[in-house]
């Protein structure tokens, strides 16, 4: 999505959507303080809150820091989708407009994070911890699947560990200009690099350990 | 043809506790300029399979050959003819330098001391070791002893660098830069097999391998990778 190529109504049709999930935005705050409304789980929500944290803007210029920060990494179907996203912040009282904003002929609403924004950002970040347990749980639930076609098992453990390893050759090395403590977007990068580089190393240790226990539940059945 | 191959090797060890297999019949091909990293878990036979693939260590059964020759006829002689090891840890006299270090293997081939000196010089400059030229062991970082090790193996012009666990203490902000000196190596045609425990000594590597149960696993070669067919499940093949 090339947000810098929009087109000319585009805008206008963004700003007639923000009123409109802003209003419901609102109607799910109201859930939200009453303690019933459902956990946020969109990541494009939490990624944005993140932006509005980083530098209080408005809607438009949010969506471009967007695309720039997480491109791939947390792609937008389309660029109404911070709008939703932004109303749905204001609507847990995550985020607020920054009174004076809406003035002038070209109203620009600046929103900033309360502190309950900043407090919950804080508690998903940590809270990924858990989402990185449930995934993990899933992959070997669903592998489970398998225990009764060990030849396939051993295939997809096999296949999984070829996977990693290619996962690890991938990782770039960091050049000498990257690794500066004082070049904030290299340094991000290579912490995200860093932490994958760590998991693949989990990951390969774990089919170790896998193959070995899975090995001992071979021996101890019985033939056929 | 590969510069480096390994056939059906196997290595046992005998110890107070008993014989243990390290390697099960491992074969490995390495080809010019080809960076094949190792993974493996601690105590899984890693430094071991890099001895016997440096022919530090013989093979108790398979073929180990470099540049076509048997290692287990030429015996130690290939050994910086040619392959240059690099082991974990840095051991040189004390009071003695890093150049003193890098001009051993060179003295020790008859090469005359001026011009061994000059081929260290150069060989530590490669490493990036330039200026720990004048340093004692003690006075070396982790990673400058690596760039050391790599200075004293490339004064003889390998054509093919084994490295045990090149990474291994090597503080974070270090580490990139002597993977990156590694494959830098390769690109300019060196062969280069090492050992990691930690993934990321992975990175960038042509080939990663993982040691696991005396079993080296991983993608062959591309030009020996077998084309296979889709397996079918068990129940269809049978029915």
């Amino acid at each position: 999505m090339m947000i810098g190529a929009r087109q000319p109504n585009l805008a206008i049709n963004l700003r007639i959507r923000y009123a409109v999930v802003m209003k419901a935005g609102k109607a799910s705050g109201d859930a939200a303080e009453r303690g019933d409304a459902a956990p946020m789980r969109s990541p494009v929500n939490w990624a944005l809150l993140g932006l509005v944290i980083e530098r209080p803007s408005y809607a438009y210029d949010l969506a471009q820091r967007f695309e720039r920060r997480y491109g791939e990494t947390l792609p937008l179907s389309n660029v109404g989708h911070i709008y939703t996203a932004l109303g749905v912040l204001d609507g847990r009282a995550l985020v607020e407009e920054i009174p004076g904003t809406r003035e002038g002929r070209q109203p620009k609403p600046h929103y900033r994070a309360t502190a309950l924004g900043l407090k919950r950002y804080g508690e998903w970040l940590i809270g990924q911890v858990g989402e990185d347990r449930r995934r993990n749980q899933l992959f070997v639930l669903a592998l489970g699947a398998l225990t009764n076609e060990p030849e396939q098992l051993r295939a997809v453990m096999a296949g999984y560990e070829q996977a990693c390893l290619a996962e690890g050759i991938r990782t770039p090395i960091a050049g000498a200009q990257e690794t500066g403590v004082d070049n904030a977007p290299a340094l991000l990068g290579r912490l995200g690099e860093e932490e994958n580089r760590l998991a693949v190393g989990a990951k390969l240790a774990w089919v170790q350990y896998a193959r070995q226990e899975l090995k001992k539940l071979s021996g101890h059945r019985r033939p056929e | 043809m590969s510069l480096l191959e390994l056939q059906h090797v196997h290595k046992r060890y005998a110890d107070d506790a008993g014989e243990r297999t390290i390697l099960r019949g491992v074969s490995l091909q390495a080809g010019k300029g080809e960076l094949v990293v190792v993974w493996g878990l601690r105590r899984s036979g890693r430094s071991t399979l890099l001895r016997v693939a440096a022919g530090i260590e013989p093979a108790d059964a398979g073929t180990v050959r470099f540049d076509g020759r048997d290692l287990a006829a030429s015996g130690e002689r290939l050994l910086g003819e040619g392959i240059g090891y690099c082991q974990k840890t840095l051991r040189f006299a004390d009071g003695h330098t890093a150049l003193d270090h890098a001009m051993v293997g060179l003295l020790s081939r008859w090469v005359a001391p001026a011009k061994a000196r000059v081929r260290a010089l150069g060989a530590l400059e490669r490493a990036g070791a330039a200026h720990c030229a004048r340093m004692t062991r003690r006075e070396l970082s982790a990673a400058e002893a690596m760039r050391v090790s790599l200075a004293r193996t490339l004064a003889l012009h390998p054509r093919l660098v084994v490295v045990d666990e090149p990474v291994k203490g090597v503080e974070l902000s270090e580490r990139d830069p002597i993977l990156g000196l590694l494959r830098t190596l390769a690109d300019e045609g060196v062969t280069v097999l090492a050992s990691t425990g930690e993934s990321t000594g992975l990175s960038q590597a042509d080939r990663g391998l993982v040691l696991g149960d005396g079993e080296l696993r991983g993608a062959p070669p591309r030009e020996l990778a077998p084309v296979l067919p889709l397996r079918r499940l068990r129940r269809e093949a049978s029915g």
